[in-house]
């Protein structure tokens, strides 16, 4: 079955599933589309586009297959991982797996909302702002997830209040917290093993070195770590896909912070 | 020899999801009744089990070791790869993925705002009537500060018309997208019983009585189908012969409503 990957920067979800589709061997084609420009609301040939339209992780990546939008950065790669037949990136053992995706839930519940709104707001808000008013509206209109459009017109009047700014900041520092006690008995890899907990913490975390410096500043073992998982060939290859100069510097509008419970 | 302890409320929404991953696959288990209303989850004795305070949890000891496993979704999933007994997960990979989907579209988007509700109109008014000094002594002992803001927002009452109005738009939303789903395919997700029913139909099951205007025979058809699919299911009965509350009651209801 032909499967085309519609991707951002490689950074955030983005680069998880890149990085993925790399170390998986698969040969699927990837297309850079413009997310701050809402390209991703705008794919062609998607006859069924729930997963796309209510997807929870924001602007991340689209792989279509089967006129199927299929998203969750985490989800597609574990998709990755078992249409190769096993590439190895996720751990053999069922405990050892249940590890691996309560790791990853907490990441993707905790640090990456908080990522993306610091990363937004550090160096996407502006060009959000600056989108002219008649372009914002077609934009936003073709979002389909009234939350999702939320948080676009939030960046956009630059309406975030302080405490979701310290709460981000807080979540960030407790997400670099919990690697650096993981990496504590001097493993290699965040489960032991090279995962895709490695892939999708890297993701979000390593662009939030230049901003949260301070986060990392007692971390030697998880800034070792941020060395280590970005020589990877994989992640490597992700980031040569880039169409800018930093791309851990390109944001857009991501996963909502948890409302209830 | 494997022993398997579930430490689990209602076999409702999240509690109901290992219980019934358990059963399906046929796995002997100590069932551990936690009643939440009365706030055992918060006791020393459970805070042993699980210091996050938080149902279900499972215990599994094997090979001389004991594991301790939290989340129901990922429970489940431990379940279902490390057990025999019929496989709860599709063997094709975007089957697979779109099961993955669903369930996190029912955990972090959908599950959230039908909670909300539920603690509104349900546990809020049960606890309220308590002793306030014994209600606020019990919420000190809540170890994750955003369950104890949950907490004291349930049992204040005090949801703003907007957090409830966005809960209903997204219940009303999440219902039809499933009525769209199971018009595609017999199960959520695959052309087979999953771990994704098992999650879903724990929010669900009583859409007819509780969701009247959303779900029931003419507006949501596939659902009502599929419901009793799943209703029928031995494993489903034998789950729900363990409910001690009045919502085993309820599961009478809607079978009549649905067989009716």
């Amino acid at each position: 079955m032909s499967a085309i990957l519609y991707h951002g920067e490689p950074n955030g979800a983005s680069l998880t599933v890149l990085a993925a589709l790399a170390e998986s061997g698969l040969a699927i084609e990837c297309r850079h589309i413009d997310l701050l420009g809402g390209e991703r609301h705008a794919i062609a040939g998607i006859a069924d586009p729930v997963a796309r339209d209510l997807g929870i992780e924001g602007e991340g990546p689209v792989l279509v297959a089967g006129g199927e939008a299929m998203t969750e950065s985490v989800f597609l790669a574990q998709y990755f991982d078992e249409a190769a037949g096993g590439a190895g990136l996720q751990p053999a053992d069922a405990h050892a797996r249940w590890e691996m995706m309560m790791w990853c839930r907490q990441i993707t519940e905790r640090l990456s909302p908080a990522a993306a709104l610091l990363g937004n707001m550090a160096n996407a808000q502006e060009a959000i702002a600056a989108i002219p008013d008649d372009t914002f509206a077609a934009l936003t209109a073709s979002i389909v997830s009234d939350d999702l459009r939320e948080r676009w017109q939030a960046l956009h009047d630059g309406v975030i209040d302080a405490a979701q700014i310290a709460d981000s900041e807080a979540k960030v520092a407790a997400a670099v917290d919990r690697c650096e006690k993981q990496l504590g008995d001097g493993r290699e890899w965040l489960m032991g093993t090279f995962s895709i907990a490695d892939l999708v913490t890297w993701s979000w975390l390593a662009g939030m070195q230049p901003l949260q410096p301070a986060a990392f500043a007692d971390a030697p073992l998880t800034q070792a770590w941020i060395v280590r998982t970005g020589a990877r060939p994989s992640v490597q290859a992700a980031l040569a896909r880039a169409t800018v100069p930093d791309p851990l510097r390109a944001w857009a509008p991501g996963p909502e912070i948890n409302r209830w419970g | 020899m494997d022993e398997v302890t579930l430490y689990h409320w209602e076999p409702n929404a999240n509690s109901g999801k290992p219980m019934l991953a358990l059963m399906e696959k046929g796995v002997p288990f100590t069932s551990h009744y936690i009643d939440m209303l009365q706030f055992d989850q918060h006791k020393p004795e459970y805070l042993a089990i699980n210091p996050q305070g938080t149902i279900p949890a499972m215990t599994h000891s094997a090979d001389g070791q004991k594991r301790v496993l939290t989340e129901s979704t990922a429970i489940m999933e431990y379940v279902n790869d490390r057990f025999a007994g019929p496989d709860l997960m599709p063997a094709d990979a975007q089957d697979r993925w779109r099961v993955r989907w669903w369930m996190k579209f029912m955990d972090q988007w959908l599950g959230p705002s039908f909670s909300m509700i539920g603690w509104s109109v349900f546990v809020g008014p049960m606890v309220r009537q308590r002793d306030p000094a014994e209600l606020d002594a019990a919420i000190e002992r809540i170890p994750l500060p955003e369950r104890r803001v949950a907490w004291r927002k349930a049992i204040s009452g005090d949801f703003s018309a907007a957090e409830m109005a966005e809960s209903r738009r997204r219940v009303s939303l999440g219902i039809a997208r499933l009525e769209e789903e199971l018009g595609k395919r017999p199960y959520v997700g695959s052309n087979q019983y999953t771990l994704a029913d098992i999650n879903i139909f724990n929010s669900t099951y009583s859409l007819p009585l509780s969701q009247p205007d959303l779900a029931g025979k003419d507006k949501t058809p596939n659902i009502m189908r599929w419901l009793k699919r799943v209703y029928t299911r031995d494993a489903v009965k034998k789950t729900w012969a363990m409910g001690k509350t009045d919502l085993a009651n309820r599961y009478g209801l809607i079978m009549a409503e649905i067989e009716g």
